[in-house]
């Protein structure tokens, strides 16, 4: 009997969602272990900055203190564009080893289709994660930060900049095999970006912030959460083409990578 | 019709200012049913011809055809086409059989529904049912192998490609994987079988071809390849003692002493040493059957004429 081959993209974003979710799961301490990290990692910063900034500084927990709310926005914002980046790069390396990637390449689908549908089901988890962790921030730290259904948009526009970035170091894992070094050298200079100002920036640095992955994102979500600003539409505009630059420019490397890899022998493990 | 057709298979790598020349002009065909030992030394070009027959290596020249169609050309050429490759496991470690099984079947085209119970089907078949809901991390070795192999054929693929499949097995593990490849076999799917255990290709294969530094060196039937080399080869047991004499000239024309055995190579020179031998008692003259792990070293080790 032969069997009723179909190619239904949602069959396998749902395949995908499974995966992740049941290995996720499956071992729940880790899950409990990712969210303390990130709590605590937040918490050692917030106590180090206010004791340099001092009792009397703005950075404290009363109502109305607009540094920590933008702090707090800014710190999840890294953490979730982190582990995009880190997750998509990690798993490549991880595939490579287990002999797993290179049964994505003996799919009838095109490989940036299940690498794509890939990073979909993936942020559902990435999203969950960071949101249980802002979730704990809030109740220790006593922030109240506002969620307008518009943030959807902003929110959109920086994942697909992150993926963007995210699917040029999967090229290079594909090629180069460990990106330990240059994932750690990217997310160093993401925290200066994510945390860029574009929202209040003036002049020349304001124009190269828009034109930075993610930056013009990161402003709307402060404005929107942190400022209970309404959407600047302008801006989300600009947002909106940054994002689908940097992602059309990952898919681009990413697909150069995958032909590469393909003629100098390198799709395998280690 | 051939479920494999690879002809003029070239591959040439940079490594630095080095140029490897790793596959030359390599066909392989094989019919349905059919199981062809693919055998080389390391470094040979084994893998890389597999990868360039899986769509993984892109060739600089020559061309892949699974059942007529270009895995380079077309995505879809890969549903004909199941692989477990480098000896590892090539399964999610954290999610159980069935689960690894649904998860590639919808990753090779099928349904859910229809990748589940394919994934019920070969659990059954390959005895693997009581372990459907373990991680695979927790399998032993050889039900990993059983796994990769099952995951491989879910999509009912025309040509399974087989990567050192009993690599790191124990005995009984091995057992059970040689029936497995021959049951797969026998359903009608073309297997191309690469090992280092010759014993294990001899017995499982229909043909056999041998790659040395890049190029096929020998490429037939199994049993066609070790009669072909088993034919040439006698062993002369004595009964009684040699002289200085006899041994020298046994020697000269090539004939190597052990003890009270003599083995000759080639049916032209037997008479001859039979008469330098006279009037030594025999105890008896054996024809020696060949294996093809001797074919193989014979061949490999042979001088090469470029």
């Amino acid at each position: 009997m032969k069997l009723p081959i179909e190619l239904p993209l949602i069959e396998l974003f749902m395949a995908e969602l499974r995966r992740n979710w049941i290995q996720f799961i499956r071992y729940p301490s880790e899950a409990v272990i990712g969210v303390f990290i990130i709590v605590i990692t937040f918490y050692f910063l917030f106590t180090g900055a206010s004791y340099i900034a001092g009792p009397n500084a703005a950075l404290s927990t009363e109502a109305g203190s607009e540094r920590l709310e933008v702090l707090v926005v800014g710190y999840v914002i890294s953490i979730l564009v982190i582990s995009i980046l880190s997750t998509t790069s990690n798993n490549l390396e991880q595939e490579a080893s287990t002999g797993t990637l290179e049964q994505i390449f003996l799919s009838p689908f095109r490989s940036l289709t299940v690498f794509m549908i890939r990073a979909l089901a993936s942020l559902s988890l990435r999203l969950a994660i960071v949101g249980i962790s802002l979730g704990v921030i809030l109740l220790i730290t006593g922030t109240q930060l506002q969620f307008p259904p518009l943030l959807l948009l902003p929110l959109t526009t920086l994942t697909l900049s992150a993926h963007g970035l995210a699917f040029a170091l999967a090229g290079l894992v594909l090629v180069l095999k460990r990106v330990a070094q240059i994932l750690g050298a990217v997310q160093f200079g993401l925290f200066f970006l994510l945390a860029a100002p574009v929202e209040t920036m003036t002049g020349m640095g304001r124009a190269v912030a828009l034109l930075a992955p993610m930056t013009p994102s990161a402003g709307l979500m402060r404005d929107l959460m942190a400022r209970n600003l309404p959407l600047n539409w302008h801006l989300f505009g600009i947002a909106l083409v940054n994002a689908l630059v940097y992602l059309a420019l990952g898919l681009f490397c990413f697909a150069r990578a995958e032909r590469s890899a393909k003629l100098r022998g390198l799709l395998s493990g280690y | 019709m051939k479920i494999l057709e690879a002809q003029g298979l070239c591959k040439t790598y940079r490594r630095g200012q080095q140029v490897v020349e790793a596959v030359r002009g390599v066909d392989l065909a094989i019919a349905p049913g059919q199981i062809l030992a693919f055998l080389g030394p390391n470094g040979a070009g084994k893998t890389t011809t597999i990868k360039m027959i899986a769509g993984l290596v892109r060739p600089d020249r020559g061309s892949v055809a699974i059942a007529g169609r270009d895995p380079h050309r077309e995505a879809d050429a890969v549903r004909q086409l199941g692989a477990v490759l480098e000896g590892n496991r090539n399964l999610y470690w954290r999610l159980t059989p069935m689960e690894n099984l649904e998860y590639f079947g919808v990753l090779r085209g099928l349904g859910r529904t229809a990748a589940r119970q394919q994934g019920r089907a070969l659990l059954e078949r390959f005895e693997l049912s009581a372990k459907r809901d373990a991680a695979v991390q927790n399998l032993s070795r050889g039900m990993q192998q059983k796994v990769a192999i099952a995951v491989a054929l879910v999509h009912r693929p025309k040509l399974l490609l087989l990567d050192e499949p009993t690599l790191g097995l124990d005995v009984e593990a091995t057992q059970t994987v040689k029936v497995l490849v021959r049951e797969i076999a026998a359903s009608g799917c073309a297997i191309l079988l690469t090992t280092h255990q010759l014993d294990i290709a001899e017995e499982l294969s229909d043909r056999v071809a041998i790659i040395r530094a890049g190029e096929v060196i020998a490429e037939q039937a199994t049993q066609d390849l070790v009669r072909q080399f088993a034919g040439a080869s006698y062993t002369v047991e004595l009964e009684g003692e040699l002289s200085g004499g006899q041994r020298s000239q046994l020697e000269a024309q090539g004939v190597l002493i052990q003890g009270s055995q003599l083995f000759v190579r080639g049916a032209e020179i037997l008479y001859e040493i039979l008469e330098i031998v006279r009037p030594v008692p025999i105890f008896q003259i054996k024809k020696d059957a060949a294996d093809l792990t001797e074919v193989f070293l014979k061949l490999v080790q042979a001088p090469r004429d470029d």
